[in-house]
């Protein structure tokens, strides 16, 4: 009885309650989105980490990762060959033969670590092949083989170029971009622009400073385009320490979320490569290794430690302990979050369990006077304390339940902030996640907060004398 | 057989900056079955003398014992509990808990004494019915009138099961119909049941009814009569 009690105490000041509930909702709300985002942004970054970089565990010569010279190769290449073919939870794996060295295009140069793959192997590993913005993954036949590199390595080599072409200022968007602009464009002329710099400069020339203001960054990008089919001449040394230059057309670009991986490697062909090293087709310094999912991943890792000491293997764990760690305190700042939110709204519940225990002075002393004794009295109140914040926190979870789940399969663009995310290895789009652990956890701290909130106004309400609350005025 | 016995009972509230010395020397016993009204103007004592009787104020000095027990001794949750097993309280107003049924109210008081549910529910059904609020049996208090709230109230002091009922001016705030109608009621308990009724009243027509009258002057019972109720 006392729990209905309580339950209708809880609705006797409906607006007052209402406050409460209201406030609830929304702060729930808030900690739940954040929370959210904040575990679909990390684990987004870990399935990235994962299978568009490290893969679950990864195979060398231990001399390799001392000193990455092109004759570390991985030692009884056959057997471990064997023992992956064989192990339970190795998905898949793909052999990599990485060789540093210098690029050159006709405008700029840079270093580059280039990885020879077999291109199908590749996709049963990596996600890389998905990640084109621009050509295609390693397919026809051509006489130059092809060289697919990332797009921050495709600016630095200043393949992104910039021209107002013809077609592109027919195909424009005049709902976007009005008329007006499109003539001023038009004066700029079919000139084009290696650096970034220079379409700006040349932009801000032909527009008014307004027009520079509110188009530039939409016009920058609309008019950019990679300069496909580019050779790039390649400097690397060979087996016997004889340098090479091979030339390789870039035929794909790829852009991962993470732009300093993208200026750091570029893919080809592993038995086009080896033409220029001398390597053999035994002759492998990296073999990565996909498994059924992140956890069995660390296992097989730590596996193969095992059974093949001679080489050093390394799961994901250690090959990226950033990713790791995301993996492990995703959680943890959200909730951090929700909890300062609820402990704000606790003043809330304080500040209504308290005026509706002093509002109901008489009837609590009627109530210890015939009998009800303090421990039903506290539990009655705080159970009150309680239903109020469970009513609201209830209503903020199912809300956001919803929003979640809808926002989860749209996803969230965070574009705007995009450039700087993707630096430090985030992708701009973000699918929230929260699991069921998540609202259980959350449903319990509201609890708490219900119960602790209460503690002062039952205590308030022990104090009083019933003889004195009911001596009528 | 003395179900009540004051023994020079003395209260002085101190903690006001003047000293109120509320009650002297009270010297009482109250038997079972009795039907007795506290009379005495406003200020004489009849409320910090009726909260004394059931354990809701202290005694400065003097004992009252009930039924064998000093509860002038008795503290915290004992105390709380011999209420809950011993004492029936109809107040003035403020009696019944808002957002219960006439029915529930009655009940609550069972369920806190720990009777199973079924059997609450058939005594607060009598008890309901015996107040003649058998039909209201679920209308919230804020639905009965003032005189109706005073019968649940009563209803709900019998279901405990209590050695004797207090009532401090039930029928302060009660017309001259509801005032006879819960004067009946309580009579009528007392006649068949046997209930004691210690009640305070400053309406000379519920004196009336009482079978004894203690006048209280001061802090002084100054007269304490048998009678034969009359109108
Ligand atoms: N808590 C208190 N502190 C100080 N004085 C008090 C307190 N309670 C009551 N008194 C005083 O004690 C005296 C007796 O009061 P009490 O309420 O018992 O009188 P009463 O006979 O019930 O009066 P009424 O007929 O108006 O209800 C009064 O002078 C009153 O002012
Ligand atoms: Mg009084």
């Amino acid at each position: 009885m006392i729990l209905s009690i309580s339950w209708k105490n809880v609705w006797r000041n409906k607006t007052r309650s209402l406050v409460v509930v209201i406030s609830l909702v929304l702060g729930i709300f808030g900690g739940i989105m954040a929370l959210g985002i904040m575990q679909g942004w990390l684990a987004q970054r870990v399935h990235d980490g994962i299978y568009k970089e490290v893969s679950h565990a990864q195979i060398h010569n231990p001399q390799f990762m001392l000193n990455e010279e092109l004759q570390h190769t991985i030692i009884n290449y056959d057997k471990v060959v064997a023992v992956l073919d064989t192990m339970k939870g190795v998905v898949a794996y793909s052999q990599r033969v990485k060789v540093f060295s210098m690029v050159q295009s006709d405008w700029a140069a840079t270093g580059l670590v280039i990885k020879g793959i077999d291109p199908d192997k590749e996709k049963t590993v990596t996600e890389i092949y998905q990640t084109l913005v621009e050509g295609e993954y390693f397919g026809g036949n051509h006489k130059i083989p092809s060289i697919i590199i990332g797009s921050k390595a495709a600016e630095s080599l200043k393949l992104l170029n910039y021209q107002v072409t013809k077609e592109k200022i027919d195909s424009i968007n005049t709902d976007i971009f009005p008329q007006v602009l499109i003539e001023k464009l038009k004066r700029i002329g079919d000139k084009r622009f290696r650096k970034d710099k220079d379409f700006r400069l040349a932009l801000k020339e032909a527009l008014s400073p307004e027009e520079f203001e509110v188009h530039s960054e939409s016009l920058i990008k609309y008019f950019s385009f990679y300069r496909m089919n580019t050779s790039l001449r390649i400097t690397i040394q060979d087996k016997n320490g004889v340098i090479q230059n091979p030339v390789f057309k870039v035929r794909g670009i790829y852009k991962t979320s993470n732009s300093m991986y993208d200026g750091m490697f570029a893919f080809v062909d592993r038995k086009q490569l080896n033409q220029y090293t001398e390597l053999n087709d035994n002759e492998i310094h990296e073999i990565a290794i996909i498994s059924n999912d992140n956890e069995s991943g660390a296992k097989v890792g730590d596996k193969l430690a095992e059974y093949i000491p001679e080489n050093s293997t390394m799961s994901w764990i250690k090959l990226s302990p950033e990713i790791a760690m995301f993996n492990e305190f995703s959680a943890i700042m959200g909730y951090i979050y929700v909890g300062i939110i609820l402990f704000a709204l606790a003043f809330g519940i304080i500040n209504t369990m308290m005026m509706s225990v002093l509002e109901r002075f008489k009837e609590l002393g009627m109530l210890m006077a015939i009998g009800m004794n303090r421990f039903k009295v506290f539990g009655m109140i705080m159970l009150e304390s309680v239903f109020l914040s469970l009513t609201g926190g209830l209503l903020g979870m199912l809300i956001s339940g919803i929003v979640v789940s809808v926002l989860s399969r749209t996803g969230i663009n965070f574009g705007m902030w995009a450039e700087g995310l993707e630096a430090i290895g985030y992708s701009s789009m973000i699918y929230p996640i929260v699991t069921i652990t998540n609202y259980i956890s959350i449903a319990i701290l509201v609890v708490i907060t219900g119960m602790v909130a209460s503690i002062w106004p039952a205590r308030r309400a022990l104090k009083l004398n019933p003889a004195e609350a009911l001596r009528t005025e | 057989m003395n179900v009540i016995e004051l023994k020079n009972v003395e209260k002085v509230y101190n903690d006001s900056e003047i000293k109120v010395h509320a009650v002297r020397g009270v010297d009482l016993t109250f038997e079972q079955g009795e039907f007795t009204a506290i009379v005495g103007p406003s200020g004489s004592g009849k409320t910090t003398l009726l909260n004394m009787l059931g354990g809701l104020d202290k005694p400065t000095s003097g004992e009252i014992i009930i039924g064998g027990t000093k509860v002038s001794e008795l503290k915290g949750s004992k105390l709380i509990d011999f209420r809950l097993h011993n004492i029936g309280f109809v107040f003035q107003s403020y009696n019944l808990i808002p957002v219960l049924s006439a029915k529930e109210n009655v009940e609550f008081i069972m369920e806190m004494q720990g009777v199973p549910s079924k059997q609450r529910y058939l005594r607060a059904k009598e008890l309901l019915e015996s107040v003649g609020l058998g039909d209201r049996l679920d209308s919230r208090p804020n639905k009965l009138s003032g005189g109706q709230q005073q019968r649940v109230a009563v209803a709900r002091a019998l279901a405990s099961k209590p050695k004797f009922i207090l009532a401090d001016e039930p029928t302060a705030n009660l017309d001259t119909k509801s005032t006879e109608n819960l004067l009946d009621i309580m009579e009528k308990l007392n006649h068949d049941a046997g209930m004691t009724f210690i009640f305070s009243t400053h309406d000379q027509r519920v004196v009336n009814k009482a079978h004894r009258v203690i006048l209280l002057e001061d802090g002084v019972v100054t007269s304490d009569e048998r009678q034969t109720p009359h109108q």
